[in-house]
């Protein structure tokens, strides 16, 4: 059989692209014509995805945060259980390649309807939710070392800071002193091409990030950046990756520290511990997220006898919280820590959490005016 | 029921004369009664009927005497009411123990008993049967039903005899495996026809071509147990061969098939006809399945016919007749051997009368029993012969012979099976003839599954030929009848898919009705929820009642069929659609009653059931399994089929490569990968299911394509006969 002589990127560019582009266009390309290479010798085409499990990643002491480690999985084409995820695989690959060609971005959803379509001559759909579309996305990501934001792919802007600091968003300058009570909506994606920062423009001295909007908004009312002088940043729960790598670009190009207030559950724990180390199905980003001197202020297990909050603020540990808690305590980042580990324990031994929203039983701005000034006054934080 | 057990506590008291005058005819009929049968069914009926009358009498007598009832009767007036009652008598009122409980029932039966005496005729003349059935309804519930056979015919002499009078017969008296057993069948149902209708039986029979057809109307005298001649002035009459001859049939009502020898019988009856289970349907069909060696015509009420041709062309063995064997026999039946013994020693008596009795094992007994060996059988007492039994028990005698047995055999029962009943996979089990107190049985298994229905393969040009070719007057009718196995439930289910009514008329349908018929019968699953049909056999006679007290039901469910592929729920029959038959062929078949509609649970045929069972199941655990694979295999190249044409269009799209070269080249791939599945591809791109050739099932195994299953389709007999031609 004569051998298929390989086209690579057949189609004339209809833009310019930048040199970023063009490697991973490169690299897409690479994909589809291994592809074609399997075809040729008869062989099932398959692709290797780097696992994205706590199996494979490993903690480095040295750099402090998780990396991926080389384990990957093998998926093939001629598999019962692969076939639809090789084949959705390929469409992700497609669809980058296009919005490549094209210069332009789209969220994930714009995505996942991109790509949506019925399979010919069956009933099925290539995909049915959003959600079987972003775990591809997440697995081209791995496969090709690119990240989302070089396929071209942003998410629903998630996360919002305020504070003293200036800086230019796709060339607009944005002034954070001056957001009003909404703050500025980091964006998904927040690479240098896109958001440039400043040192000299920057007075803030730290970065205070807190779990939730609410509590962001909290700090926003009482002006607490403003006397502190400090950013204020909140990510909507666990911190979509422009947050984080916001968070990242701020803690290593202007030298800020940054200290988080989370709930007092495993959940807060593991927010913490992503914004620390990365996080496990992510792994491959955590060079570029993580933030190894994050500090962790609060809540503490023991700020229910130390504020002296009342009972009414309990909220009862359930079973998945505390195998939860356990299992953050056996994470290699933790289990070397006692500090941790007596937090945990603590934890445990209370059998409630707490949200940082329960500090308002002790007043409106028990939490701005004495709560996290006092800890960080007295430097009383868990590393 | 109260008042009659306060009866029979307390003495019978004096009935007065007055009540007795008022209701002599009944307590005449009890007493008769009584006499006859001390504890059969014919007093419990009368008694109760008798209580209600002695109730009222009592109530009555109480209030008027002083203490002391008056006697109702003395032993003088009773005795004058005890008289004989003819065996008609008791079975004219007694009907259910006949089967002829309820009108739908009393049709199967007087069918039922007329094939079986036609095929007991046939086979002991050493003639291949030829059965016409036509059954035809006169008015709302009387229907005229004709029964003819090719066999050797009667002669005039013993025609009013065997059709005229119960217990009548020759198969009684010996031990021989054969259909019919009492000679009660045939003329119970003449009788049950006259008692109903009024007309009188009429049956014609002729023993040769040359020879004239004697032509009878005959009713039964049921106090005389005899029958009485109404035509020819009680003689008959003769019919002559030739056309002349059968006009004059046609003139009696009488839809005679002209054949040189052979006997039909039409008998008009109170009767009702329903499909279904326990129907002359399914009588006929499981007869025609355990009886390849025979030709079945039938016709119903609705005019339709079906014909089973023969799948065989032999006739079974001649079944022997044997000796009874001696632990088979009861103490009452031994005394009654003993005193008909005439001038027979003891060890004569055993070694000629019994089978596999020598003169040592006789010796045996004999000593064992303390008798003399050479005492006179006749002259043995009572006690004597209550030693002689328990000795019989307690001595070793070997097993009865037993090629006395015919069973239909293996390759007969697939055949049987494949000419009837749609499927794909059969597979057939004889076992080994056993023993159960003393009599010799024989079991065999047969099972038939269809994976795939006949609508399932039915393509559009076949569906507009057979909905033209039908004569049914519904959709609904047209799928029952034309696809053989499909119920009504599933005929709904098809019908409601296609979004047709139930009572449009299949030539009316316009084309855009027909293709959606076409889908439906495509789509719906009618296997679903069908679990597996036992037809049960007791020397080749179809068994349609009282399925679950029945010896073989009971070995089905308890045996485990999810080791063979076939779902099934804790004490349930197997799911599926599987069609299993099992076939006990004995000297004397244990049926639970005289109905003859179950068998007894001895643990011998049980266990021989069983192993027959086993025996297809593996048989069919294998195939199943196999199918399996191969479906497995098949859904995955179609799997993978769905999304070459994805992934070459996406590569594609990112490096420019040529869709169609790398989609043709994926396939390749894919043909390679899923090579098992790519076997069973035909050249339409179809499974083919034919996968015997590889697998080892052993002998008795037959697999066929359903596609091409003459059985599955069952077209107008000109569209046969044409087809035929064809070919």
């Amino acid at each position: 059989m004569a051998r298929k002589k390989l086209t690579t990127a057949a189609k004339a560019p209809k833009v310019k692209l930048t040199p970023r582009d063009e490697k991973t266009a490169e690299r897409l390309t690479g994909l589809a014509d291994r592809v074609v290479t399997a075809a040729n010798n008869r062989r099932d085409p398959y692709v290797e995805i780097p696992s994205r499990t706590l199996a494979n990643v490993k903690y480095s002491p040295r750099k402090k945060i998780i990396e991926m480690g080389s384990a990957t999985n093998r998926r093939q084409l001629f598999d019962l259980s692969q076939a639809k995820a090789y084949m959705r695989t390929m469409l992700v690959a497609s669809g980058c390649k296009k919005l490549i060609d094209q210069g332009k971005s789209t969220s994930l959803r714009g995505m996942f309807y991109m790509l949506k379509h019925t399979i010919e001559g069956s009933k099925e759909n290539t995909f049915d939710d959003q959600g079987e579309c972003d775990t591809i996305i997440e697995d081209v990501e791995v496969l090709l070392q690119s990240i989302r934001e070089e396929l071209h792919l942003y998410a629903e802007n998630r996360g919002a800071m305020v504070g003293n600091i200036t800086f230019t968003d796709k060339g607009d300058e944005i002034n954070c002193a001056k957001m009003g009570s909404g703050g500025y909506a980091i964006p998904s994606i927040v690479e240098p091409d896109v958001i440039v920062l400043d040192k000299t423009k920057c007075k803030a001295k730290f970065i205070l990030h807190v779990e939730k909007g609410t509590v962001w908004q909290r700090f926003n009312e009482d002006r607490f950046w403003e006397k502190h002088n400090c950013i204020l940043t909140h990510g909507s729960g666990q911190p979509p990756r422009g947050v984080r790598r916001m968070l990242h670009r701020l803690h290593n190009e202007l030298g800020l520290p940054l200290y988080c207030v989370l709930d007092n559950d495993p959940w807060g724990y593991y927010i913490y511990s992503v914004i620390k180390q990365g996080s496990i199905n992510l792994a491959f980003e955590s060079q570029r997220m993580a933030i190894p001197e994050a500090k962790y202020l609060g809540l503490r297990s023991i700020d229910f006898e130390r504020c002296q909050l009342s009972d009414s603020v309990k909220i009862a540990l359930n079973d998945t919280d505390r195998k939860r808690a356990r299992q953050v305590a056996q994470y290699p980042w933790f289990e070397k820590k006692p500090k941790w580990q007596t937090e945990i324990r603590k934890m445990l031994s209370n059998d409630f959490k707490l949200e940082v929203e329960s500090l308002i039983s002790k007043d409106i701005s028990y939490v701005t005016e004495e709560y996290v000034p006092a800890r960080l006054k007295e430097q009383d934080w868990l590393d | 029921m109260a008042t009659r057990k306060t009866i029979k506590t307390r003495p019978v008291p004096a009935r007065s004369l007055k009540k007795e005058a008022a209701a002599p005819k009944r307590g005449s009929r009890l007493a008769a009664a009584v006499d006859a049968e001390r504890n059969g069914a014919v007093v419990e009926a009368d008694d109760a009927a008798d209580a209600a009358v002695d109730a009222s009498t009592n109530g009555q007598s109480h209030a008027g005497a002083n203490g002391k009832p008056p006697r109702r009767a003395t032993a003088q007036s009773m005795a004058a009411k005890q008289r004989d009652i003819s065996v008609s008598e008791f079975f004219a009122k007694n009907r259910h123990l006949l089967g002829f409980d309820n009108p739908r029932k009393a049709l199967l039966t007087t069918i039922k008993e007329a094939v079986d005496n036609s095929l007991d005729a046939c086979e002991e003349a050493g003639i291949l049967p030829e059965i016409w059935v036509h059954i035809e309804q006169t008015s709302a519930d009387r229907y005229k039903v004709g029964i003819q056979d090719n066999g050797p015919g009667i002669v005039k002499k013993q025609i009013p005899l065997i059709f005229g009078k119960l217990l009548y017969g020759s198969k009684f008296h010996r031990l021989r495996q054969s259909r019919g057993q009492q000679g009660i069948g045939i003329s119970a149902a003449g009788m049950y026809g006259v008692q109903t209708t009024g007309k009188p039986v009429k049956i014609i029979s002729r023993i040769g071509a040359k020879k004239p057809a004697h032509y009878f109307e005959i009713q039964i005298d049921t106090k005389r147990n005899e029958a009485k001649i109404l035509n020819g002035g009680g003689e008959g009459v003769d019919i002559p061969p030739g056309d002349k001859g059968v006009k004059e049939i046609e003139r009696h009502g009488i839809e005679w098939v002209d054949v040189p020898h052979g006997t039909r019988v039409t008998i008009e009856l109170e009767a009702k006809f329903i499909r279904g289970r326990g129907s002359v349907d399914e009588y006929l069909y499981q007869t025609a399945i355990a009886n390849p060696h025979i030709t079945l015509h039938y016709t119903d009420p609705e005019g339709n016919t079906r014909d089973y041709q023969r799948a065989a062309d032999r006739l079974p063995p001649e079944p022997k007749e044997i000796l009874p064997h001696p632990y088979g026999v009861e103490l009452g039946r031994l005394a009654a051997m003993l005193g008909e013994a005439e001038g027979e020693t003891i060890t004569q008596f055993l070694v000629g009368k019994f089978s596999r009795v020598t003169p040592a094992v006789a010796r045996k007994i004999c000593t064992a029993a303390k008798v003399s060996p050479r005492a006179w059988a006749k002259r043995l007492g009572r006690q004597e012969a209550d030693a002689l039994f328990q000795a019989i028990q307690a001595t070793k005698i070997a097993p009865p012979a037993t090629d006395c047995i015919c069973p239909i055999g293996e390759e007969l029962i697939l055949k049987g099976l494949h000419q009837v009943v749609p499927g794909e996979f059969y597979a057939a089990a004889t076992r080994p003839p056993a023993v159960y107190r003393g009599n010799p049985f024989q079991i065999e298994v047969g099972l038939a599954y269809g994976g795939a229905a006949a609508t399932q393969n039915v393509d559009k040009d076949l569906l507009f030929d057979l909905l033209e070719e039908t004569d049914a007057r519904t959709v609904r009718q047209f799928l029952i009848h034309t696809f053989n196995g499909l119920g009504a439930e599933a005929a709904d289910r098809i019908l409601k898919a296609a979004g047709l009514g139930t009572r449009q008329t299949p030539k009316t349908l316009k084309p855009k009705e027909r293709l959606r018929l076409l889908e439906a019968m495509q789509n719906v699953n009618v296997a679903e929820g069908q679990s597996m049909e036992v037809m049960r056999y007791a020397n080749r006679v179809p068994l349609q009642f009282q399925q679950a007290a029945c010896a073989i039901t009971q070995t089905i469910t308890s045996t485990n069929w999810r080791s063979y592929g076939l779902s099934q729920s804790r004490g349930g029959l197997p799911k599926g659609p599987v069609y299993i038959m099992v076939h006990i062929a004995s000297v004397w078949v244990p049926f639970t009653s005289e109905s003859k509609e179950a068998i007894a649970s001895y643990p011998e045929i049980q266990k021989e059931i069983r192993l027959g069972l086993q025996a297809v199941g593996r048989k069919l655990g294998m195939y199943v399994r196999k199918r399996l694979r191969v479906k497995q295999q098949s859904d995955r190249r179609e799997i993978f089929m769905r999304y070459l044409k994805e992934v070459a269009g996406a590569v594609s799209d990112v490096n420019g490569v040529d869709k169609d070269g790398l989609y043709s080249q994926l396939l390749s791939v894919a043909k390679r990968v899923t090579a098992d599945a790519d076997m069973k591809l035909d050249d339409r791109g179809r499974k083919i299911k034919d996968e015997a050739a590889e697998l080892d099932f052993g002998e008795n195994v037959l697999i066929v394509d359903p596609v091409t299953h003459a059985a599955s389709i069952n077209r107008a007999a000109a569209a046969t006969a044409a087809e035929n031609t064809a070919e």
